[in-house]
């Protein structure tokens, strides 16, 4: 109902902005204020279940800052040394808790943007692009699911006369198994012949194709993007003021906070949280909605 | 306007010596319905395909084909697309893209339509054909008929003034095969569109066409009226007079003048008018075939199963003996679990309660293969499935290394003149007879049929028949899953019904059929006010005869 259901120009625009930011901001309030965002919307859209994944892809950050400091050893604050005598320096535990944190924040927002960009909103961007280029995706989109039907199929048929890929011996179950594949190619050229000619019958030669659009761009697409916007230039003014980044070689330094730097950290912030609060949004109203009719119709 | 003329059309595909086509002229008026009978391999594919130039094959060409006056090949590629749609015989080969909606607007999109014009044009299509209820579906979930309906919809979109059909429901079940060529026939009558279409439902199209047009080997051999068409095939003792609606076959049969009825309803009057009542013989002797004491070759002894842990079941209690030796016939809807039941039979699906016994011992006892060997196979119902050689010789070569057998099974099979060709070239009847070769090479002694007359005209079904009875005679028994009801009246011994997960009636077929008034047979619909069992056309017109002697 939320941000799902904007225009696909702004999901575009928030998921690239989104992961721009978190791959290439190196301050660690950037990283904590997008992995936050990202939790909170990803629980948002797939509920309680979604702790799951994100205790994963949390794991799988803190797995590569140990993994990433036991392999580089520079910076000044040694910890302990490991069993070959290198040092554990806090810097590259630092790094590499930042590179980590940086893959399990892309993560979680990819899976956001699994949820929120169907097949047909790529379609649709694509086809902005170049009409025939949407064409060929969909006509993928179509026939690979149908290629896997098929192999399912063929394989069921010949299971039925004892020739299926699970049928007979090791030997005869790999020669079942590589007909069946060769088969299912002629079969693929087939049916892509038969595609091309029903793509014939309705003028996909003809010039000037124009994409047909399911998407209508709304007021409030207009206004999501002009924030979008706004929240986008108050980070970009912060990482012309250098404020994105962070030195782990030889020792630390972070950017320091001031006035001017939380311009920064609360259009990001904002960036961030647009999508969540616009689905939780939605929500509220919705429910208000309810309430308000049975107020009326009472 | 759209006149379609063509003249004197003569093509041979390269290659070959005689000719797909010969001096073929037809002229269509705008707004006719035009139905093109004819055998498979008579020529009506190539003859369409010629209207559509895109689709025109390659071969040598002689003759003309215009619209309007002009040359169909020098029209502007723009009128070509859009004034001519054409819908082929597979729904699935068709659809190009993933998604419905975007199928209905496919067309309007090549045709660079500005984007107010599709919106608009696109919710026309799918309020007219009533698709708005799955326009966001993917195209994957829907049924075979819902497909062809969306074909026929996103071609209608570009509002053609010709609609030309291949063989649109050869590949539905009866009821969504009905719904389309209702649909086809709508369009006719509410926008005028020119309808010509193949077909071999002709109970359906022919009370709904203004002229049938019969071709064979590439000629034309009939050209008029629907109702007289029948005569015409009939007067020239032609094959393809069998495909004849059961109306017209049980009227010629029996030497009837004057008019011929063409619909159910002309032929329940003509009846009423023929036979007076009290009928004096209603019915024909029942033949009992199976008394329930044979041994069995198939027990299924209340069978439950499902495909997932969270879904419905789909068989509930199957619960069937099918006697050595019988051909057995289950008919029922579409999704009633009988392609199921077929699968759980050969162990593909294992019920999760109940039991399955082959010849006497049960399923899962039969190991390593051996169920396969001599004893049960399955054919699949898209016959494609099965082949993956590059010939069908190499294909039947798979299953036994013996040419001897091979031979055999092709000669029963009439496929022998088709060996060294490729199977995918072949046509649906062939490619049926070419499985069923490939499947009796593991010698089954019981015999499993998936929809085997699905998409096959009325010649090669007896065809295949025919072969089905030589396996009989040789002490095979068959049992098939049809919606085809008349197949079935005409040649299982015994018919079941299946409908919710189960078996429910088990009967020969004159009393199965006999018995019901709505999932019957037409020559059954047409005659039960009179007669009580017939089922067939031979039986409506072999009960005729005899009241008419009676009567003398």
């Amino acid at each position: 109902m939320g941000f799902e259901r904007c225009h696909p120009a702004v999901n575009f625009l928030f998921f690239a902005g989104v992961l721009a930011g978190c791959w290439t901001f190196s301050n660690p309030v950037y990283l904590v204020v997008a992995l936050l965002c990202a939790i909170a919307f990803y629980v948002e859209r797939r509920g309680f279940r979604a702790l799951q994944v994100i205790a994963v892809s949390l794991a799988l950050g803190m797995a590569f800052a140990l993994c990433y400091s036991s392999y580089h050893h520079f910076g000044v604050t040694v910890l302990s040394y490991n069993f070959i005598g290198n040092a554990l320096t806090l810097e590259s535990l630092a790094k590499g808790a930042v590179l980590g944190g940086k893959l399990a924040c892309c993560l979680l927002w990819l899976g956001c943007l699994h949820s929120v960009v169907t097949t047909d909103k790529i379609v649709y961007m694509f086809g902005r692009v170049s009409p025939m280029l949407a064409l060929y995706l969909s006509g993928i989109l179509r026939m690979v699911p149908r290629i896997s039907r098929q192999s399912k199929k063929m394989d069921t048929a010949r299971s039925a006369i004892g020739r299926g890929r699970g049928n007979g011996n090791i030997f005869s179950r790999i020669t079942h198994f590589f007909r069946e594949v060769s088969a299912l190619i002629t079969w693929t050229l087939e049916a892509l012949g038969g595609l091309s000619d029903a793509a014939r019958i309705r003028g996909v030669l003809l010039k000037g194709r124009r994409a047909y659009s399911i998407y209508r761009f709304d007021n409030r697409d207009r206004a999501l993007v002009i924030c979008l916007f706004t929240f986008l230039s108050m980070t970009l003014f912060s990482v012309l003021l250098g404020q994105t980044g962070a030195q782990f070689d030889p020792y630390l330094r972070f950017p320091q906070v001031t006035a001017l730097s939380s311009v920064g950290y609360a259009g990001y912030g904002a960036f961030c949280l647009l999508p969540f609060w616009l689905d939780v949004r939605t929500r509220i109203r919705f429910r208000a909605s309810r309430r308000i009719v049975g107020r009326i119709t009472k | 306007m759209a006149n379609i003329q063509i003249e004197n059309l003569t093509f041979t595909y390269p290659g070959r010596e005689r000719p797909a086509l010969k001096g073929v002229s037809l002229s269509i008026r705008q707004g006719e319905y035009v139905a093109l009978c004819g055998r498979s391999g008579s020529g009506k594919t190539t003859l369409l395909r010629h209207l559509k130039p895109v689709l025109a094959p390659h071969g040598k060409a002689s003759g003309t084909v215009t619209l309007d006056g002009t040359d169909i090949g020098d029209l502007p590629q723009r009128d070509q697309a859009a004034r001519i749609g054409y819908v082929m015989q597979n729904p699935d080969d068709q659809i190009v893209t993933d998604k419905v909606w975007h199928e209905l607007a496919f067309g309007l999109e090549s045709l660079g339509c500005p984007q107010k014009t599709m919106r608009a044009r696109v919710a026309e299509m799918a309020c007219y054909f009533g698709i708005q209820d799955w326009f966001h579906r993917d195209v994957a979930e829907l049924s075979g008929g819902q497909k062809q309906l969306l074909n026929l919809a996103s071609v209608m979109a570009m509002q053609p003034e010709i609609l030309i059909l291949d063989e649109p429901t050869s590949q539905l079940d009866p009821i969504a095969a009905s719904d389309f060529l209702n649909t086809v026939r709508k369009i006719n009558l509410e926008l005028g569109t020119t309808v010509l279409i193949s077909e071999h439902r002709l109970e359906e199209i022919l009370p709904a066409a203004d002229r049938a047009v019969v071709m064979e080997q590439g000629e034309l051999v009939a050209d008029a009226a629907p109702r007289d068409i029948g005569r015409i095939l009939f007067e020239q003792n032609h094959p393809m007079f069998a495909a004849m609606p059961a109306s017209v076959r049980t009227f010629f049969a029996v030497g009837g003048v004057g008019e011929c009825p063409l619909t159910v309803r002309e032929g329940r009057q003509w009846l009423e008018s023929a036979i007076p009542e009290p009928v004096r013989v209603p019915e024909l002797p029942g033949k009992v075939t199976f008394t329930g004491e044979e041994p069995a070759a198939l027990t299924i002894r209340e069978a439950w199963f499902r495909y997932e842990k969270d879904t419905p079941d789909i068989l509930r209690g199957v619960d069937v003996s099918i006697p050595e030796g019988s051909f057995f016939a289950i008919v029922g809807g579409n999704g009633a679990g009988k392609s199921t039941l077929l699968k759980s039979v050969c162990g593909i699906c294992r019920p999760y309660r109940g039991k399955i016994s082959v010849f006497g011992k049960n399923v899962e006892k039969y190991k390593n293969g051996s169920l396969f060997d001599h004893c049960l196979a399955m054919l699949p119902q898209d016959p494609k499935c099965l082949f993956v050689g590059k010939t069908l010789r190499a294909d039947l070569e798979e299953m036994t290394k013996d040419p001897e057998k091979i031979a055999q099974a092709a000669e029963l099979c009439q496929v022998t003149h088709l060996l060294d060709s490729h199977p995918y070239d072949l046509s649906g009847g062939e490619q049926q007879r070419g499985a069923l070769a490939k499947v009796l090479l593991t010698e089954p002694k019981l015999l499993l049929l998936d929809e085997p007359t699905k998409g096959i005209d009325s010649f090669f079904k007896d065809k295949l028949a025919g072969v089905l009875a030589q396996l009989r005679f040789r002490g095979v028994t068959i049992v098939m899953v049809s919606h085809d009801v008349e197949f079935c009246a005409k040649y299982a011994d015994l018919v079941g019904m299946f409908f919710d997960g189960q078996m429910l009636t088990t009967d020969t077929p004159r009393s199965f059929f006999g018995g019901n008034s709505f999932y019957t047979t037409t020559a059954n619909r047409m005659s039960r006010h009179r007669f009580r069992n017939a089922v067939t056309a031979e039986d409506v017109a072999e009960l005729f005869q005899k009241n008419q002697e009676e009567k003398a």
